[in-house]
């Protein structure tokens, strides 16, 4: 038996999470992020961890690791020169993307400029139609020239992304294989390879950010692999994934682009597991950090995914547990503009300087600032002892704010609360439109620095009854890593219309994907346990040019039965849209399977619990709509599981601060989840 | 009326905002369309009781309708009760609607008996029934060619269908199963946005939601007001055309005079044509705060100050004059579907009028005339019938001080993939991309235009290409900057057969055409010649400048070597005064300045005084008589007003059924 270790990286502090096997019971630490030097946090917090818990890194049995250094070198712009070869006549395919600019309204609105800019994007006589047929190929005197063209423009890597290739990759292959001959040391991406999807730029685009981090990305996993050695770390480290899943170091280092988004993605991966295990069915998770809030929708402890999210400002489109970002952190600046209009946000004084009762030279107010200068915030530390709080630094820099709004400090302080509040209300508002649901059947589950400070407040506003604080809600991510499967994702466009002679064409890609998603994961990540293959098609309506996923069986595909895959495409179309068309014809644009191979787990038993209503020994004074009233003060270790008490009350706890505004009681259930709920809310969703 | 404190404002301006989203959402969501779903070419929102818009979503759907007045509407019913909504897709109804296509639907909230606000929107059907598939073309005269038109009505009453009003709908448009689904979609997203306001009556109660309206009304009237106030008082002109008033036509001329007075300003359309015998006509009623001629407006406010509110009280501080029976506001039954290209080029002129008061806050001329391509054809393997809108063939925006234009697109219009169109449609795209030397040369250069050629296969193809213009008058350049590049439409481009297409919006192709068709390109800003050299060669080096494109920045290179002593001779120099710059520091195109020495300002309003002294029927009649006789007047160019003046009493003469008004008696 051992200790298995998650850690996952992110913009400020680089999180923990140690379980020990023998006791069950769960560490945490944070540390600040090295941005400068990506790996050194990591081996700092092994350091502490073996000061604080006299856990030896020869004692770790399993690692899971998350990482920002390929985001990063996409936002600040450090990734590998690359040269892109396109078909000739499509030199725009990065320049055009789909023309949109993101405000219309704004004159001055721009898409990012090309990843790859076009001085550096080579056209070669070659072309594939739609049906995958050669009708030019590419000539070795083509190839040399372009090669040449690239190496002149001091080409670190090529991207090959041609079109059709998704259909017919054999132009790509061909070419990486004849500059393999030529410069066998430059580094090749096809966009088949990558990831095969129909649609020029998203599939050119996304291998573009994969050739732009994968050099990187590999050079830091390989240091990192080599520095746990040295530590005395045994097992290889796994790397988290995009799509909530794990992989080999192996694997990461040559799939980069797929541990992208892995921060997000393993967070909201622990919130299903957290909220599952306390027994709710249907949750948001809002984790809100010092920038931003991701929210995201879990049903049965499973996440939405989606492709096209964000790599700083450029879309990737392998599917990605679906995440949406809203600009409000506790970081996020309020201001008064001359007309008396109040602001929070966009703007955030993030972790450098942070906010202004960090004491860290934040001179403008934050919705932090604001908690703080309610009462809420100051009387635990923050970011384990990390950070301080300071009231009176906060006051002053409200002080302004308030003579704009001509109100006083406390009430300016709960206008910005409200504010930021009612702008997430907007914000979570529309995703649930989006998905055609109402939030009242979900419970809300707050993480991340912030998220616990303002949950009850935000359930309060968007009709949500109970609100889960995990027991390690500044750390969900790097337990997300621990708990995640392995996974991967395949597609194989087909561009089927539904017919019985299609079947066959159908079962044959399907076998050739289930079989390269077995070897993957027997193959080259050496799994032996049981694998669970999940099977669907991206379907739509003929002339429609946007696809649904629909789930499907195997069974379907090994026996052609047509009805059932279409009367499943109906019935998910219906799901979505309220509508379905059983007479129109129906088309599979593309297949996807994903494999999963179970990790072990964590085995996190309930504790036992005692009913014992808790009163707070101390007491705060919080400014709550005007007035001053007295809140409990609870530690978090200090409430077993089967404790609950009143609000108000502040619960305090090494890494966040949780709000329990009146009218919401507190419960800690036996996973030492706190669970809020609004008074007089029936208690639906407890096993 | 009580008055709310700012912060409660804030947050249900929050409210009001996620409410016509989730509208939007729902409507996105729901509909059966691909103009819908895909174009988004529908709009959401909430207005107050006598039809003020006071919330809509920023970032889905048509961008042209923030502060529609939905009044002329709502008025048209005289009762209202629970569970009503009611429908009009008639652009002589209220002014309201402003095509057919467009079918505009508005719902009561009512809290408790008081009828507290309206949830509002509208979609693009796909086609109204009329002379042409999509009710659309250039060519048609009268609205009633342009589809069935419901006036003002209840389609639902106190919760009961009006089955009958819309089965006489569906039985005269060409698809309406597409039209009846997005209809559904429409109800739902309504209904959604009366479920998020009675949350926050619930929430905050009916006076405070009710002032609320009103105060985030009179917000965005304060912050529109901050900015003219901070504008030098004065008349800002701005004059532009439209390539052809009607298929193979004369120019149509627009004109605006922005009066800017103090915290207010006037849009003065006076001078701009007469009503025209095609379907570019701008159905406004005349009404001083119509959306379509205030587009333009809303993207200046926006763009100076991107915090402020987007609804109807930014209109508040101004005031159109749409002289009656003109193209900016005919008169029933004057053709209205293809108002858009009108109103797209009416927006770049208001952008214009306000870049000579701003001219260091605000861009040159947006690119613009590519038009919105859609091929009909034949799969030659399997018979099938193939229709599919390819691509919006898009330009730039204009360079501005701040930085070069946008290349390849200024819009909220996305494209088709590639190889999406390839695998459906039987047609071999032979290249999509930018153009070189499109963007007008400045300081700033102005964004590039888009330019796509692709191969039809089989007999009987037929392409349209909606909304072209600027072949023959391009953008303009703002201090110095130059005028972006002309648009281009050729069939078998550098071939023996090369055949320039012009404005043609129907081209019928043979097996085996080449359509190449480009945007025209935005104008650039400041003089080319003080662009920094790191620039002009990066723009080389990047191929969207061409050597020969880069003697326009003064700078001179050949076969990729710069001639550093021939560019620093001939940067010394003054920038490259093609023409001298107009006033308020425009910089027209050769084209229209050539065009302008015959049909100056003067020649124009003179015109224009005359024609509008005639009834409306004779206007567009009497236009291209007088156009005809001056291009035959040889003195035409040494004394145009006279030439016009001549023209127009031999006119009179030949037609002395007519009678115009005395002048000074002219509205």
């Amino acid at each position: 038996m051992g200790y298995r270790v998650g850690v996952d990286i992110g913009g400020t502090f680089t999180d923990f999470c140690v379980f020990d096997e023998d006791s069950s019971a769960l560490r945490t630490l944070k540390v600040l992020s090295r941005p400068d030097a990506p790996g050194a946090e990591v081996l700092q917090g092994l350091d502490e961890i073996e000061r604080r818990f006299a856990i030896s890194p020869r004692a770790i049995s399993y690692f899971t690791h998350g990482s920002t250094v390929g985001v990063n070198s996409i936002i600040q712009g450090t990734g590998a020169k690359l040269c892109l070869f396109v078909t000739a006549g499509f030199r725009d395919v990065l320049e055009l993307a789909r023309l949109k600019i993101p405000d219309p309204y704004d004159l001055f609105s721009r898409r990012p400029p090309p990843l790859v800019p076009r001085d550096r994007v080579i056209e070669l006589g070659e072309r594939m139609n739609a049906a995958g047929e050669a009708e030019l190929v590419p000539s070795d005197a083509a190839i040399s020239e372009a090669l040449r063209q690239a190496e002149r423009a001091g080409a670190e890597g090529i991207v090959l992304a041609f079109l059709h290739s998704y259909t017919n990759p054999a132009h790509e292959r061909l070419v990486k294989a004849r500059i393999a001959e030529l410069s066998p040391s430059l580094p090749v991406f096809c966009s088949a390879d990558v990831w095969p999807i129909v649609r020029e730029y998203e599939r050119t685009i996304t291998a573009c950010i994969h050739g732009s981090v994968q050099p990187r990305v590999s050079h830091y996993i390989g240091r990192l692999e080599a520095a746990l050695t040295a530590r005395g770390v045994a097992p290889a480290p796994m790397i988290t994934k995009s799509n909530g899943g794990v992989m080999t170091a192996a694997a990461g280092k040559d799939r980069s682009i797929e541990m992208l988004l892995s921060g997000t993605a393993a967070g909201v991966i622990g919130a299903g597991f957290v909220a599952q295990r306390s027994g709710f069915s249907r949750v948001m998770s809002l984790d809100i950090g010092g920038t931003s809030a991701d929210v995201a929708l879990l049903r049965d402890g499973m996440p939405d995914f989606r492709s096209g999210e964000l790599v700083g400002r450029y879309p990737i489109y392998l599917p990605t547990v679906s995440v949406s970002s809203i600009g409000a952190g506790g970081g996020s600046v309020a201001s008064v503009d001359t007309l008396g209009v109040l602001r929070v946000g966009p703007e955030s004084a993030g972790s450098t300087p942070g906010p202004a009762c960090y004491g860290r030279g934040g001179e403008r107010a934050t919705i932090t600032d604001a908690f703080a200068a309610l009462g809420v915030l100051g009387s635990g530390g923050l970011g384990y002892g990390a950070v301080n709080v300071d009231r009176e630094r906060a006051l002053a820099v409200l002080a302004p704010l308030a003579a704009g709004l001509s109100r006083d400090v406390a009430a300016t302080a709960e206008a910005i609360v409200d504010l930021a509040v009612a702008n997430m209300y907007r914000e979570i508002s529309r995703l649930f439109s989006q998905v055609g649901e109402e939030p009242s059947g979900y419970a809300l589950l707050a993480f991340g620095g912030a998220g616990p400070m303002l949950g009850c407040l935000v359930a309060e506003a968007i009709g949500m009854e109970a609100v889960i604080i995990p027991e390690t809600p500044g750390v969900l991510a790097a337990l997300g890593g621990l708990l995640a499967d392995l996974r991967s994702d395949f597609v194989r466009v087909v561009f089927l219309d539904m017919t019985a002679e299609a079947m066959g064409r159908l079962a044959r890609a399907f076998e050739g994907l289930a079989a390269e998603a077995r070897d993957w994961l027997h193959g080259s990540q050496g799994h032996s346990g049981e694998a669970a293959l999940t099977i669907s098609g991206d379907m739509r309506y003929r002339g429609q040019s946007y696809e649904i996923e629909t789930p499907l069986e195997a069974a379907w595909i090994a026996a052609g039965d047509q009805a059932a895959i279409t009367a499943a495409f109906h019935a998910k179309h219906a799901e979505i849209y309220g509508h379905a068309d059983d007479k129109a014809a129906v088309q599979i644009v593309a297949l996807r399977v994903v494999i999963a191979g179970r990790t072990p787990k964590p085995a996190l038993p309930a504790r036992e619990m005692t009913r014992t209503h808790v009163v707070a020994s101390r007491k705060l004074t919080v400014t709550h709509r005007g007035a001053d009233i007295a809140a409990g003060l609870f530690e978090r270790r200090e409430l077993p599981p089967g404790s609950h008490f009143d609000g108000p009350a502040v619960v305090i706890q090494d890494d966040s601060t949780t709000w329990v505004p009146p009218g919401f009681t507190g419960e800690v259930d036996a996973y030492a989840n706190l669970i809020l709920r609004r008074s007089g809310m029936e208690r639906s969703s407890m096993t | 009326m009580s008055t709310l404190d700012p912060v409660t404002l804030q947050i249900l301006k929050s409210h009001f905002e996620a409410a016509a989203e989730s509208m939007a959402y729902t409507l996105l969501r729901t509909a059966h369309s691909a103009f819908v779903k895909e174009t988004e070419d529908f709009t959401s929102g909430l207005t107050t009781p006598c039809g003020q818009t006071f919330a809509s979503p920023k970032d889905l759907g048509a961008t042209w309708f923030i502060g529609l007045d939905y009044a002329g509407a709502i008025e048209a019913i005289p009762d209202y009760r629970p569970g009503d909504i009611c429908v009009t897709n008639d652009p002589y109804s209220g002014f309201v609607c402003t095509h057919a296509p467009d079918m505009h639907l508005w719902m009561p909230i009512f809290a408790g008996e008081r009828l507290i606000c309206f949830a509002v929107g509208h979609i693009h059907n796909t086609d109204m029934g009329g002379a042409v598939p999509a009710s659309l073309s250039r060519a048609l005269t009268e609205v009633h060619q342009e589809g069935i038109r419901i006036p003002p009505m209840k389609l639902v009453d106190a919760g009961v269908m009006n089955d009958e009003v819309l089965r006489i709908m569906l039985r005269n448009v060409r698809m309406p199963d597409q039209n009846w689904g997005d209809l559904k979609a429409q109800i739902a997203s309504l209904k959604t946005g009366e479920r998020k306001i009675m949350d926050a009556v619930a929430r905050f109660g009916t006076e405070t939601v009710c002032a609320a309206m009103h105060g985030v009304l009179d917000l965005a009237d304060r912050q529109a007001r901050r900015l003219f106030a901070a504008m030098a008082d004065g008349d800002y002109v701005f004059t532009d055309y439209i390539d052809e008033d009607s298929p193979g036509g004369v120019p149509c001329r627009l004109k605006l005079c922005v009066q800017v007075r103090g915290d207010e300003a006037v849009f003065d359309f006076s001078g701009s044509d007469p009503q025209l015998q095609s379907a570019l006509n701008m159905p406004t009623g005349g009404l001083p705060r119509h959306i379509l001629p205030l587009v333009g407006y809303n993207y200046v406010v926006y763009s100076l100050d991107t915090t402020v509110a987007l609804n109807a009280g930014l209109l508040r501080p101004v005031r159109c004059i749409l002289p009656e029976g003109s193209v900016v506001n005919p008169v029933y039954p004057a053709a209205t579907g293809m108002r858009s290209l009108t109103c797209t080029r009416i927006q770049g002129m208001v952008v214009g009028a306000f870049s000579q008061a701003m001219p260091d806050r605000l861009p040159a001329g947006p690119a613009g005339g590519g038009g919105i391509l859609n091929v009909r054809t034949t799969d030659s393997r399997t018979g099938r019938l193939a229709m599919a809108s390819i691509n919006p063939i898009t330009g730039g925006g204009g360079g501005s001080a701040r930085e070069d234009g946008q290349d390849g697109s200024n819009s909220f219009l996305k494209n088709t993939p590639i190889e999406i169109t390839e695998a459906e449609v039987p047609i071999k795209v032979l290249g999509y991309g930018l153009v070189p030397d499109s963007g007008g040369a400045g300081r700033h250069r102005g964004g590039l235009a888009a330019q796509m050629t692709f191969q039809l296969f089989s007999p009987n193809s037929v392409v349209t290409a909606r909304n072209r213009d600027r072949v023959r008058f391009s953008c303009w350049g703002l201090e110095g900057g130059q005028p972006g590049a002309t648009c281009g439409f050729l069939r078998n481009p550098g071939t023996a057969g090369e055949e320039a297409l012009g404005n043609t919006d129907v081209v019928h192709c043979a097996p085996g055409d080449v359509l190449m068709i480009s945007a025209s390109g935005a104008g650039g800003w400041g003089d080319p010649y003080t662009r920094p050299l790191a620039e002009v060669l990066d723009d080389v080096a990047q191929g969207k400048v061409s050597e020969a494109g880069a003697l326009a920045y003064g700078v001179v290179i050949e076969a990729g070597i710069l001639d550093e002593e021939q560019t620093l001779a001939l940067r010394a120099r003054p920038g490259p005064a093609l023409n001298g710059p107009a006033p308020g520091g425009l910089t027209l195109d050769p084209a229209r300045l050539a065009f302008e020495t015959v049909w100056s300002d003067a020649a124009w309003d003179h015109l224009s005084e005359r024609l509008f002294a005639l009834p409306v029927e004779w206007r567009f009649f009497m236009k291209h008589q007088v156009f005809a006789a001056v291009s035959a007047d040889a003195a035409a160019a040494s004394d145009p007003v006279a030439a016009i003046e001549r023209a127009y009493a031999s006119l009179l003469l030949s037609y002395p059924q007519v009678a115009p008004r005395t002048i000074g008696a002219a509205a």
